[in-house]
């Protein structure tokens, strides 16, 4: 292996990580600020008097010059402080860090889903083309691509909480619920994500996998007299996960920073559902915070697909 | 099958009635509230926000509380106050052996370190803050209040659960709150924001003997554990409450009702009578609307009954009408409603004209956060357009309406909506000074000025007749009508009684 090429690689990657967050940070203080709202009317309450708001926004700092706030915004992350919530008067980071569980658990159940209806799906649909398998496959996979969740989400609830009582329609359990019963709050949600996000893995298998299975290695590998299966599986399905990998990265990134409908739709109190609530309280430091760590997630994802593919695919690793 | 006749079962059912009428709700289980969202904040000093009161009225108790009639009755006071001749000084007793959560007994050091927090931190407090001259505790459970001129709305102030007057223990006041320490019969036990704000019973709570009555009288914590979930989406509560997952749900779209309804013998529709009030205010001080005889003209030009009907549809959720005050309270009064619901076009085009509107266009300022603000202002509109006007809806979300409305700048006209209070100084706040609108006239500072001075209830209800009167003639707000709310309550929720800010003492779950 090319250790030095390897080593550059990485630190160029690592170096963008960090250009993209700074980039990320200016932005997400730009918007927020851009944004009209006044979190301190909402915090007061219909009957506060316009004196009451004002000499609350300037404890708050939310008089000052707005470079003036982004520089003290900045130079406490640059320490590790992420700021106050405005609403919920606790650190952010412990507001981030309470919404990490249920979102990162409906993420990895919701991707698993997918993954185990997606790859066989894929798989199914590139080996037997052309035929009824394959119209099924991709017709599902089409409708699970234009289905919103949204109505998914509210049309299982219908009949699968209100009408059979077999789940519950919203929240992530009493305090201190032990684990299963906080699995079957998620589940609902996370057939939800998994089913839909499945159409998007199902098409990139079957697109990677019909390339591949056009390949002369391909051909050989049936000419040596091996099985169908381990064919499929050993030779196509290897050189095939690249594109479902990154797939995979993306989905994952895009659950935990993103499932904002089914969060929302569910109750569950997850990053999205923070990020939203916080976007209408106009909770600026949770806002920006919760984006931050949002994005931090994504690039970082992004570096390990990269890392995964050194690994998956050797044309990558040497260069 | 065994079929009774009518009238033995009839008879059946009276002979079950009393029981049933005096069997308490049972005691032990955890009820699931579903409320509309996140509290503000567990201080009810620090938001006046009705979530924030909804919660924290089980945890703290207030001097006085009002009852299934609205009077302002005594909940930790011993009685009602002693009252100089001149109106100026409040003698009050606290109620001996009352504990805290936190052990001891409360005091007239907590009342009065209480109070004074809250006449510098509560919008309502700072009100009577400012007539106030001292406030001192003499002996252990006597506090005297001086103040330099009368108070009539004094009892209503400190009953309120909206910006409350609550009593903590002394040792926890700080600012932020930190721990929560009352009287109740909850305690704080944990808040997990987003999730839930969870209050557990407060085994050695000092109940009143009295019989209950709304707020005021016994207070029995039945339920052992008390969880506020906050279930933003409306649909998502009915849902919850359909299945059986929240044993109550809060402030459910009106036309959800059917669907409650049909929803089996697990789960109750709760109709509120009035609820509350939508109104709009103009912003008097800049603009196309300081001109009172546009506002005039307005007024004349829209229906309420059109704007009403589209709002709520079912006749069971509104009532057209002008009194600010509902017929049978002491404030009911027709004055200036010959005014209300004219949608006269024609009239209300040669006002404008005389009064020389000439076509400016008139902001309205809405929201969807509550969409019966938007349907109205909707219909509003097009009522305006037809007698001439040229309105323009702003439509926004809830932070940015609440920040514009502070500047006079930006808007003419916005929507929105109050509880339906017992007192005409408790809400609108457009009724004092410095709220949007900037309602500040010689005629508001007469009316308000010999009603607010004036303690004897009975001249207090005829003063009001020439509030009203001025707010029909200077328009700086117009209320629009009442309005009930829907809520839903599991079947399994015994004892529970409606209430603006609802609460759950006295309230068991069936096993």
């Amino acid at each position: 292996m090319n250790f030095n090429h390897l080593g550059r690689s990485l630190a160029g990657r690592f170096g963008g990580m960090l250009a993209v967050l700074s980039l990320v940070s200016v932005l997400v203080f730009i918007l927020t600020r851009l944004a009209a709202g006044d979190p301190i009317a909402l915090l007061l309450g219909d009957q506060a008097s316009l004196q009451d708001i004002e000499l609350t926004r300037q404890r708050y700092g939310l008089d000052q010059p707005l470079l003036a706030q982004f520089l003290y915004w900045a130079t406490e992350i640059l320490k590790g402080n992420l700021g106050q919530s405005i609403f919920l008067q606790m650190p952010v980071t412990q507001v981030l860090l309470d919404r990490v569980e249920p979102t990162l658990s409906l993420a990895v159940l919701a991707v698993s889903m997918a993954m185990l209806i997606g790859v066989p799906c894929g798989i199914a649909a590139a080996v037997w083309r052309g035929k009824l398998i394959d119209q099924c496959v991709s017709t599902l996979a089409m409708l699970g691509a234009s289905m919103p969740s949204f109505w998914m989400g509210l049309v299982l609830i219908q009949l699968f909480a209100v009408g059979a009582g077999w789940f519950p329609v919203s929240g992530y359990g009493d305090p201190g619920a032990p684990w299963n019963i906080r699995l079957h709050h998620l589940l609902l949600p996370a057939f939800v994500l998994g089913t839909l996000n499945s159409a998007l893995i199902i098409r990139f298998t079957r697109a990677s996998m019909l390339d591949i299975l056009n390949e002369d290695y391909i051909r050989t590998a049936r000419s040596k007299g091996l099985s169908e299966i381990s064919v499929v599986l050993n030779h196509g399905l290897r050189n095939a996960l690249v594109p479902i990998l990154t797939v995979f990265g993306l989905t994952l990134a895009l659950m935990i920073g993103g499932a904002v409908v089914t969060e929302t739709v569910f109750n569950l109190p997850g990053l999205g559902n923070l990020v939203v609530r916080a976007v209408l309280r106009r909770d600026y430091p949770v806002i920006q915070g919760a984006l931050l760590a949002i994005a931090g997630v994504y690039v970082i994802i992004n570096f390990l697909i990269d890392v995964l593919y050194l690994v998956a695919d050797p044309r990558v690793r040497h260069g | 099958m065994l079929r009774l006749p009518r009238r033995h079962l009839l008879a059946l059912l009276l002979a079950t009635l009393p029981f049933a009428a005096l069997a308490a709700p049972p005691k032990g289980g955890a009820a699931n509230l579903a409320m509309i969202g996140e509290p503000q904040s567990l201080d009810p000093m620090a938001s006046t926000a009705d979530l924030v009161g909804t919660i924290m009225q089980h945890v703290y108790e207030t001097l006085y509380a009002f009852d299934s009639k609205w009077n302002a009755v005594p909940m930790l006071a011993d009685g009602m106050p002693r009252v100089s001749a001149d109106g100026m000084t409040y003698t009050i007793n606290i109620r001996k052996g009352v504990k805290l959560h936190s052990g001891r007994d409360l005091d007239s050091q907590d009342v009065v370190a209480s109070l004074k927090r809250w006449m510098e931190m509560a919008p309502r407090g700072k009100s009577v803050g400012k007539d106030t001259v001292s406030l001192e505790a003499k002996g252990t459970n006597t506090l005297e209040w001086k103040f330099s001129a009368p108070s009539a709305s004094l009892l209503a102030q400190l009953a309120l659960p909206s910006g409350m007057a609550i009593i903590m223990a002394k040792e926890t006041i700080a600012s932020p709150l930190v721990s929560f320490v009352g009287t109740g019969p909850y305690k704080f036990k944990e808040r997990k924001p987003d999730q839930f704000v969870v209050l557990t019973r407060f085994d050695t709570y000092s109940a009143r003997s009295e019989a209950a009555s709304g707020y005021a009288g016994k207070r029995e914590a039945l339920l052992d554990e008390l969880r506020f979930t906050p279930v933003p989406n409306a649909n998502t509560r009915v849902e919850g409450a359909l299945s059986g997952q929240f044993h109550f749900a809060d402030q459910l779209n009106v036309d959800a009702l059917p669907r409650v309804e049909k929803g089996g013998a697990g789960v109750v529709p709760i109709i509120t009578p009035s609820f509350g009030f939508p109104y709009m205010v103009f912003n008097t001080k800049e603009g196309v609307m300081a001109n009172q005889g546009v506002r005039q003209a307005i007024q004349i030009a829209i229906g309420e009954a059109e704007m009403l009907t589209a709002a709520y549809g079912d006749k069971r959720f509104f009532t057209l009408e002008g009194n600010h005050f509902p017929q049978g309270t002491p404030f009911y009064s027709t004055a200036g409603t010959d005014q209300y619901n004219k949608q006269d076009a024609k009239r209300a085009k040669d006002m404008a004209d005389k009064a020389g509107y000439k076509g400016e266009t008139i902001r309205l300022l809405t929201s969807r956060q509550y969409e019966f603000h938007h349907t109205m202002v909707q219909v509003m509109a097009e009522q305006l357009r037809a007698a001439g006007f040229k309105p323009e809806m702003q439509v926004v979300d809830w932070a940015t309406l609440v920040q514009r409305r502070g500047d006079s700048k930006v808007w003419d006209i916005y929507m929105t909506h109050s509880g339906q209070l017992p007192e005409p100084m408790l809400s609108p706040p457009q009724l004092g000074e410095g709220a949007p609108g900037w309602w500040s006239t010689p005629a508001k500072a007469k009316a308000l000025g010999e009603f607010n001075q004036t303690t004897d209830p009975a001249k207090r209800a005829q003063l009001w007749s020439a509030v009203q009167q001025v707010v029909y003639t200077e328009v700086p707000y117009i209320n629009v009508g009442k309005f009930s709310s829907l809520s839903a309550r599991s079947s399994k929720l015994e004892g529970y009684t409606p209430a603006t800010w609802p609460f759950f003492w006295n309230t068991g779950l069936a096993k």
